[in-house]
């Protein structure tokens, strides 16, 4: 959450963390190291061996970094990973990079050529297989990488917005299928690259069964929660058409519910306190889905990052700027009626509420814009009923 | 084709030594006036956006040479309402 930004928001957990993903990268490189001093016979050159142990471990992280993804969205068990997953990013980036630049150094250092033309260019072809310059796919997808750790701070998702930077991020797909195939005909000139190209299919294969797992499971779960959208005009009431989303049982305490309009629209309902409001699922820091989170503090806490917001107006609490929109709810007989048109990020809405016993039949509570100065204004009232009758 | 791709690298280098020119004089001057939080960050902060201006120096260029933009009021401490007026009833009223 933006307030006054810093270098990194260190905590306790991301401290953790990036000790554990510092060791493991050093003791990756350890083992490959002394690993292929032990099982090879021809004492192997130290600069090709730190190539090779950057490029494998740069290549390793990135499928990492692709599973957490699809692993958290089938168990929340998987959720810390995910939670610093910009700093492994960054890490992946810095490995590549240095795979990169032993690279430049050692193939194309001290010639009477630039190490890039000497790299990339020099007596290869388009044309011919054992002459094709694989090193070009991943200098294309490290370029792609580099844009990605230069934008990984919080200010670039203020900056450029988190459209736009969500989107930038999803690029690490296309620099995967480049990294792919440079690792893929990169193993073709290797006289040990059989192995590496099994473990390349191993680690492809995950990685496209994770995410056709874990879309699948999301289709189902957005069928059990689906919501037809009301058409416009059809208002019956004069307050919209409103949806059924469960009933307040359904719900934990302090807990959400997702439920998913037509168009693929999510929203997060919550049960607190004897109250329910609604707001978009969709966070905006990362689109985390906040239907899946908390009631934490009197906020809305997503399970991704832990950007809050409360509850009845979708913004995150002083001095914090994040706003998402906000839906009316009413709960009659403990069902709990959604108008599924969304308010302006920001916008208070009172929320509904029931008591704790089932048996109450006099329940009909109904939300509703508050007449708070906070954030924008309240919405106005939708047309009384005698004006929607005389427009039919 | 290859001589295209070696000349479009060259570009790239040439534009991001552009940036990092600019960015020195971005996360000095400019950056607080682009984002109000970044108002009295530290160096650390600073370092780090300077790979990312590189990148995006024209954008930045620009916005750095709008007015300078207030930052948004934050939103006072919410409180419970006391009465929920009911909207239908004050139109009908």
């Amino acid at each position: 959450m933006t307030n006054q930004f810093v270098w990194v928001s260190w905590n306790r957990h991301k401290k953790i963390y990036d000790a554990v993903l510092a060791a493991a990268c050093a003791l990756y490189l350890l083992c490959f190291v002394v690993g292929s001093f032990v099982f090879f016979d021809d004492r192997p050159d130290v600069m090709v061996m730190l190539i090779h142990a950057t490029g494998t471990l740069a290549i390793i992280l990135l499928h990492v970094i692709l599973c957490i993804g699809p692993l958290n969205r089938l168990s929340h068990r998987f959720a810390p990973l995910l939670y610093n997953r910009r700093h492994l990013g960054v890490t992946m980036f810095l490995v590549a990079l240095t795979h990169a630049g032993l690279v430049l150094l050692y193939y194309g250092g001290f010639g009477v050529v630039g190490p890039i033309h000497a790299v990339l260019f020099e007596g290869r072809s388009l044309t011919r297989l054992d002459a094709f310059p694989y090193e070009l796919l991943g200098f294309a997808g490290l370029l792609v990488l580099f844009v990605m750790a230069a934008t990984s701070h919080d200010f670039w998702l203020d900056t450029l917005s988190p459209r736009a930077w969500k989107g930038i991020h999803m690029a690490v797909y296309p620099a995967y299928g480049l990294l792919v195939a440079h690792v893929a005909l990169g193993s073709l000139f290797d006289a040990d690259g059989l192995i590496g190209r099994v473990l390349l299919a191993v680690g492809v294969a995950v990685v496209v069964t994770l995410h056709l797992t874990a879309g699948v499971r999301e289709l189902i779960c957005d069928a059990s929660c689906w919501r037809p959208m009301p058409e416009e005009g059809n208002e019956k009431s004069g307050t919209g058409e409103w949806i059924e989303a469960g009933t307040v049982d359904d719900i934990p305490e302090r807990g959400g519910r997702v439920v998913c309009l037509d168009g693929r629209e999510r929203i997060a309902v919550f049960c607190y306190d004897g109250k329910v409001s609604a707001i978009s699922n969709v966070c905006a820091h990362q689109n985390g889905p906040l239907g899946e989170g908390r009631i934490i503090d009197g906020c809305v806490t997503c399970p991704w990052h832990g950007y809050q917001y409360l509850p009845h107006n979708g913004q995150s609490p002083p001095p914090y700027h994040e706003k998402v929109p906000t839906y009316r709810v009413r709960v009659v007989n403990r069902t709990i009626l959604l108008d599924p048109r969304p308010l302006p990020p920001g916008t208070p809405v009172e929320p509904a509420f029931f008591e704790a016993g089932p048996d109450d039949e006099s329940l009909f509570e109904e939300s509703g814009p508050l007449s708070d100065d906070s954030g924008p204004p309240p919405v106005a009232p939708h047309p009384p009923t005698s004006l929607s009758e005389g427009d039919e | 084709m290859l001589v295209v791709m070696e000349r479009i690298i060259w570009g790239i280098g040439v534009y991001l030594a552009v940036g990092v020119v600019f960015a020195a004089a971005f996360v000095a001057a400019g950056v607080g006036r682009v984002s109000p939080a970044a108002r009295g960050s530290g160096w650390g902060f600073r370092l780090l956006i300077i790979p990312g201006t590189a990148i995006f120096w024209p954008l930045l260029a620009a916005r750095w040479a709008r007015p300078v933009i207030e930052p948004e009021e934050s939103p006072p401490p919410v409180e419970p309402a006391d009465e929920w007026v009911d909207p239908e009833k004050e139109t009908a009223a």
